[in-house]
């Protein structure tokens, strides 16, 4: 039953991964380093039917969360009806003020979603994570997919596998969708960012320009983008892969020299899409995502198909006395950091940490969120030629168009460390290839 | 009510000649809360094309690009305000209040604003909201020293108040932290006083009905001396100016504020109105 041709090819693949330069950037000491994303060749396999029900459950959390989006940028009616309080949009660090009363192209703030999932040994999913920023790692399984193809085509005769090398024209349609006349540009910080041999593959696949900051520029309420020989063409629709900080020194960050001065104005005007739109953190935030599924409830009238992590918010009492007694079986996440840091297990923790931590989360109780350990499906990789078991996770890529869709693929990631829960590629995780059956 | 005259002029002057500077300004008074302009016209040199638009907070903006070298930048805005308007009709510019009531890094509350705050709790337990503020703000102003040069743009409520002295803008920030400890909504005011001298800073503070102006470095309420340009969460919201230039020179910007009171036609405008 296994693709055992691919298995034996696994060192023709990384070799072919690193050579047309899968990398990923960590930055450690204050130095930067590319190191190999490392693959392993057995695939994730999702069955048709499992597909099915988790596509549907995925276009309707970010249906709700793009509600949310345009609904805190806008009227703030899920505040007013005190189903989210008010606190916790507008101390989230992803909320931005400048975002107020600003409607991007089409009303769509979350052009590209990536939906962190974990199966259960019980074989339920749950959602850990929804990353509505600038959610990266659909090049991974991308490339990957083409690679096995060439080094074991033996594999995909036997298999009925969904090709997942179209993601490329899906973001294609989701920058097209929301054009408002022009080129379409890939933004990147350049060559020293942790994704950037993503932002390059995604130009060569959908043929959008590549660009840093300074080859843009605003004229007049338009942006432009200013070739070598000196030449203007109007930009309809940016892919921006900075965050929002750094995306306009004359809104944002005052420091920035990565951003486009103006382009913020030139959004708010309407004469650009940026995507993902700015201000959507505040729906990525740990502790909005407790809510999500009472959004899915509150906007769309429907109950939650996906499920979240059981999640406690210390901020409520009757929460704080349950992590409280319950301490040691919880994982404890500090809203305000991402990729990874921040997570604490507290059976992990010396009985002065405890005592420390504990101090510090009934000071902040806002600060934090609590999540029962979830005893996660272990999946096998290969390591010195021998299987063993090891936790991963599933980035899915959700994009919208006029339609939300569902990439019949995504990133799954896995901790190389038995004993780590942990698999950001930040962390030094590796991935794997997802195949959704297609019978 | 009164009719006042306001002349806003800045410059920036560059020790070496710049390129492709590019501007934002708020520095256009509206008409809204308690003031009305009646007249209010710009120039900015060399000033490219000119952009208007409006921010989240509702302040306008002027924006452009200065392609040319240029060593000088000015700024002026002139126009008429009639000051302590008392009219139900006047816009209030308040879509909604909620996020004046939450800190800023800038006016993040330590241990300094906290024990001010519960010596101010003696005295402001029965009052309404308003008085409450104004309790606050006659406490900055009692353990603040005016002083020039001690602080800047990055100077936190709670590192200013430790230090006791700063300048309006830290007083300001101070009421702020104050106001929005105790749940007020309260945002920070950039404008212009009667007389000779810089831009000024103060407050406003949300009664659920309307905003009204304090003035902790004076220990005023604002009533028809203060003519605002913007508000906004602290300073970072309302910045005069922000810009990026190309080029290796020094900036100096000195900014002069003029608002005389016309007594001679205010009478006749209060006509022109009826």
């Amino acid at each position: 039953m296994q693709n055992i041709e691919l298995t034996r090819q696994a060192e023709t693949v990384n070799e072919l991964l690193a050579r047309y330069g899968v990398k990923f950037g960590i930055y450690k000491n204050n130095e930067f380093k590319e190191q190999l994303f490392p693959f392993d060749t057995i695939p994730r396999i999702i069955r048709k039917d499992e597909f099915a029900y988790l596509e549907k459950g995925l276009k309707q959390r970010v249906m709700a969360l793009n509600c949310f989006i345009r609904d805190i940028y806008g009227e703030k009616k899920i505040i007013r009806d005190k189903v989210v309080p008010e606190e916790f949009v507008y101390i989230s660090s992803g909320y931005l003020a400048p975002c107020d009363g600003v409607l991007p192209p089409r009303g769509i703030y979350t052009h590209i979603a990536g939906i962190d999932l974990v199966q259960g040994r019980n074989e339920e999913w749950y959602v850990l994570e929804d990353n509505l920023r600038v959610p990266s790692g659909a090049s991974y399984p991308m490339i990957a997919r083409e690679i096995c193809r060439r080094s074991s085509p033996v594999t995909f005769e036997t298999y009925h596998v969904e090709d997942n090398r179209y993601y490329a024209k899906l973001l294609r349609r989701a920058m097209d969708y929301v054009n408002t006349g022009g080129h379409t540009v890939i933004l990147t910080p350049g060559r020293y960012n942790a994704a950037y041999f993503e932002h390059s593959y995604f130009a060569e696949k959908t043929g959008a320009h590549l660009v840093t900051g300074s080859e843009l520029m605003v004229e007049d309420d338009y942006l432009y983008f200013v070739d070598y020989s000196g030449r203007r063409e109007k930009v309809g629709a940016v892919y921006r892969r900075i965050s929002d900080e750094y995306l306009d020194p004359m809104t944002f960050n005052e420091e920035s020299v990565i951003g486009i001065p103006h382009i913020y104005d030139v959004y708010r005007k309407g004469h650009v899409a940026l995507l993902n739109a700015p201000g959507n953190g505040v729906a990525d935030d740990k502790g909005i995502y407790y809510f999500v599924p009472k959004m899915v409830r509150y906007y769309l009238g429907e109950e939650p198909i996906l499920q979240n992590a059981p999640t406690y918010l210390p901020y409520y009492e009757e929460d704080m006395r349950y992590v409280l007694e319950h301490f040691d079986n919880l994982v404890l996440k500090d809203v305000a950091e991402a990729g990874g840091y921040g997570v604490v297990f507290a059976d992990r923790m010396t009985a002065q940490q405890k005592a420390d931590f504990i101090a510090l989360l009934k000071r902040e109780p806002r600060r934090f969120i609590a999540q029962e350990v979830i005893d996660f499906k272990d999946i096998d990789i290969v390591e010195n030629a021998k299987r063993v078991p090891r936790k991963a996770d599933l980035r899915a890529f959700v994009l919208m168009a006029d339609e939300p869709i569902v990439w019949k693929s995504g990133l799954t990631r896995f901790s190389r460390d038995p004993d780590s829960f942990i698999v950001n590629s930040s962390q030094g995780g590796g991935f794997k290839d997802t195949w959704v059956l297609s019978q | 009510m009164k009719t006042l005259q306001f002349h806003y002029h800045m410059e920036i002057a560059f020790s070496e000649p710049v390129h492709s500077h590019i501007y934002t300004l708020k520095c256009l008074p509206q008409t809204g809360g308690t003031q009305r302009i009646k007249k209010c016209v710009y120039r900015i040199l060399p000033g490219g094309r000119v952009q208007e638009g409006t921010d989240s907070f509702g302040n306008r903006m002027l924006y452009g690009t200065v392609e040319e070298e240029h060593s000088l930048f000015l700024v002026d805005v002139i126009g008429t305000a009639v000051t302590d308007v008392r009219d139900p009709d006047m816009p209030q510019n308040t879509p909604d209040s909620s996020i004046y009531r939450y800190r800023t890094p800038l006016t993040q509350p330590g241990t300094r604003i906290r024990e001010l705050l519960e010596h101010c709790r003696k005295r402001t337990a029965d009052l309404s909201l308003h008085d409450k503020a104004l309790v606050y703000m006659e406490a900055v102003h009692g353990s603040m020293q005016y002083c020039r040069g001690v602080t800047d743009i990055n100077t936190t409520a709670e590192d200013a108040l430790a230090l006791g002295s700063g300048v309006c803008q830290d007083y300001a920030h101070i009421l702020l932290a104050l106001c929005r400890e105790d749940r007020i909504p309260s945002r920070y005011v950039v404008g212009m006083l009667t007389g000779n001298g810089e831009s000024h800073a103060w407050v406003e503070i949300y009664d659920g009905v309307r905003w009204y102006g304090l003035d902790p470095t004076n220990n005023v309420p604002v009533e028809d001396s203060h003519i605002k340009i913007s508000h906004g969460r602290d300073y970072q919201d309302c910045s005069i100016n922000r810009g990026v230039f190309t080029g290796q020179a020094a900036q100096r910007q000195s900014i002069l504020v003029e608002v005389t009171e016309n007594g001679g036609t205010s009478a006749k405008e209060r006509n022109d109105n009826d």
